[in-house]
């Protein structure tokens, strides 16, 4: 019984190890002071976050990332938000059909679904576009808000919405000032997914970016499939990597983000 | 309570931005994937034609691929399975107030995309990398063991990024598995390991069902990391659907691959549905 629980112990150990390895390899490599990665390093120094931060090809990739991912966001949740009220709120016969149709994108292929848009983009003379960029995110994070809203106004008591109505508030302002308010927790974890979500993806923007709106993972995506590993963007990656856990961390001890997904 | 039209209204925005840019796609996908692209050039003869389907069924290139692709959803689908029993268990029932932390270590390979984790995974397994060196200054090998560049390099960053979509089911049904009733098992005299075959298993087999399709999905469509990991020369289903869409720029073709995912995701759907209702249990 002692041991089994040992080894039930060092398993799952082992586990969490693993899934931990590539990022923590990840940060340590963008250390190293040589071009390419080697174990154990001959030398260990901060050069490549210092050229990383003076490279204006990559600057300019990860302006693109964060401004096509905050529009997305902003996108992403305010219609999920809207969706998952009327759905929640609204007594809708359809729903079920409604929550179903809004929900597939999780399910369905991203892959499958960039090649047809690949091929609509070129016809409307949107691809590599800013506004194709941002709607094609919209629409991969749109799900995923209306998943965490749903969960999130499922738990909020809608007799205070309906109390301030009753009151005299007009329908805006008594969501804005009961409702909204009690789903903040929610709304922001729909906002930091949506953000990664965009932020991070290469599945279906390598398909549509162009020379003018190039994201950070498509152009290292290119640069790894051509020359293999730069230092650079590891110090880069070194860096999100390190921002994406401390959000996530935080965010689960504060939010249990892993019980809205 | 929101009158129906204006719950219509607000629930419109998403709708048509999902039906319209997402579903319609997959419509015309169809109608796509009958048309054809002659050589050299690029502009498109759209009589329907089965030919792209033609070639992909008769090519060799094409059913190896494909027969690969399977193998590795099934052996990465295994994999994990394996991996989270035990750690899904451990998080709900002996994680205690880590609970949180675990989750979050748990959902590093969803929240960081498909490229970084794969990124340290190269500089991980690579001939130079912390594995391979690590066990040569050991003494434990001489010459650098070979896992980028083969499936089997290929496995381990399929079982990292897509072992979350098995985890977090398996801890969702097991969270809902009474406390009691390994202890009433056992204390009717059944042993750990038919615990773990009568009791556990089967409540946790939705579950374990529902991680399984969402694994064997994703890994039968994804490319960027078999892509990298790799290194282009063991091609999947999906690196050749990315390739004939994005370097040859065969559409046509490229649509008719993708058809040919669905079709296999929408055949896992179904067993996946069907396997479901037969489980005790299932939802009546």
């Amino acid at each position: 019984m002692k041991l089994s629980a040992v080894l039930w112990a060092l398993l799952t150990g082992a586990v969490l190890l693993f899934l931990l390895a590539p990022v923590a390899v990840l940060i340590f490599s963008a250390f190293d002071d040589g071009k390419f990665f080697r174990f154990p390093p001959r030398g260990l120094s901060l050069r490549w976050f210092g050229a990383a931060l003076e490279s204006p090809e990559y600057r300019s990739a990860l302006i693109n990332s964060t401004i096509i991912a905050c529009v997305s966001t902003a996108i992403s949740v305010t219609a999920g938000l809207m969706a998952a009220t009327g759905l929640s709120r609204g007594g809708l016969k359809s729903r079920a059909l409604v929550e179903l149709l809004l929900l597939a994108p999780l399910t369905l292929p991203l892959v499958v679904w960039a090649i047809a848009l690949l091929q609509i983009y070129a016809r409307l003379g949107i691809s590599g576009t800013f506004g194709g960029l941002v709607l094609a995110h919209a629409v991969i994070t749109l799900p995923l808000s209306v998943r965490i809203l749903l969960a999130t106004l499922a738990g909020i008591d809608p007799q205070m919405e309906e109390a301030a109505r009753s009151l005299g508030a007009r329908p805006l302002r008594a969501f804005l000032r009961t409702t909204f308010p009690l789903a903040l927790p929610g709304v922001l974890t729909a906002a930091v997914f949506s953000f990664l979500v965009s932020f991070n993806d290469v599945v279906v923007t390598t398909f549509i970016a162009g020379a003018r709106w190039m994201t950070f993972p498509v152009r290292m995506y290119s640069q790894l499939r051509g020359q293999g590993v730069d230092p650079i963007t590891l110090a880069i990656g070194a860096m999100i990597v390190a921002l994406i856990l401390a959000a996530v961390i935080a965010g689960e001890l504060k939010f249990k983000w892993s019980r809205r997904l | 309570m929101l009158a129906a039209k204006s719950a219509r209204g607000l629930v419109a925005p998403a709708v048509i931005l999902t039906a319209g840019v997402f579903l319609a796609p997959f419509l015309l996908l169809l109608a796509m994937s009958l048309w054809s692209q002659p050589p050299g050039s690029l502009m498109l003869d759209v009589t329907p034609t089965g030919e792209n389907y033609r070639r992909i069924t008769t090519d060799a290139y094409y059913m190896g691929g494909l027969a690969r692709t399977i193998w590795l959803s099934l052996a990465t689908t295994a994999i994990c399975a394996v991996l989270s029993l035990p750690l899904a268990w451990w998080i709900v029932r002996r994680a205690g107030r880590f609970r949180g932390l675990i989750l979050a270590v748990v959902l590093i390979p969803m929240v960081c995309g498909a490229l970084l984790p794969t990124l340290g995974i190269v500089n991980l397994i690579g001939p130079l990398g912390v594995l391979n060196g690590t066990l040569k200054s050991l003494g434990l090998i001489e010459r650098s063991w070979k896992l980028l560049g083969t499936q089997a390099g290929i496995l381990i960053g399929l079982v990292h990024a897509f072992l979350p979509l098995m985890v977090l089911p398996l801890v969702a049904s097991m969270d809902r598995l009474p406390r009691d009733a390994e202890g009433a098992a056992m204390s009717l005299g059944a042993r750990r390991r038919a615990v773990w075959t009568r009791i556990i298993l089967p409540l946790c087999a939705p579950g374990l069902l529902a991680g399984s399709a969402l694994v064997f999905c994703a890994t039968l469509t994804a490319f960027v990391t078999p892509l990298i990991l790799g290194q282009g020369k063991i091609p999947t289903f999906a690196t050749m659907a990315y390739q004939q869409a994005s370097l040859v720029l065969d559409w046509p073709f490229a649509s008719a691959l993708a058809v040919v995912m669905l079709a296999i995701l929408a055949a896992i759907g179904a067993l996946g549905w069907a396997v479901r209702q037969a489980l005790p249990g299932a939802a009546r």
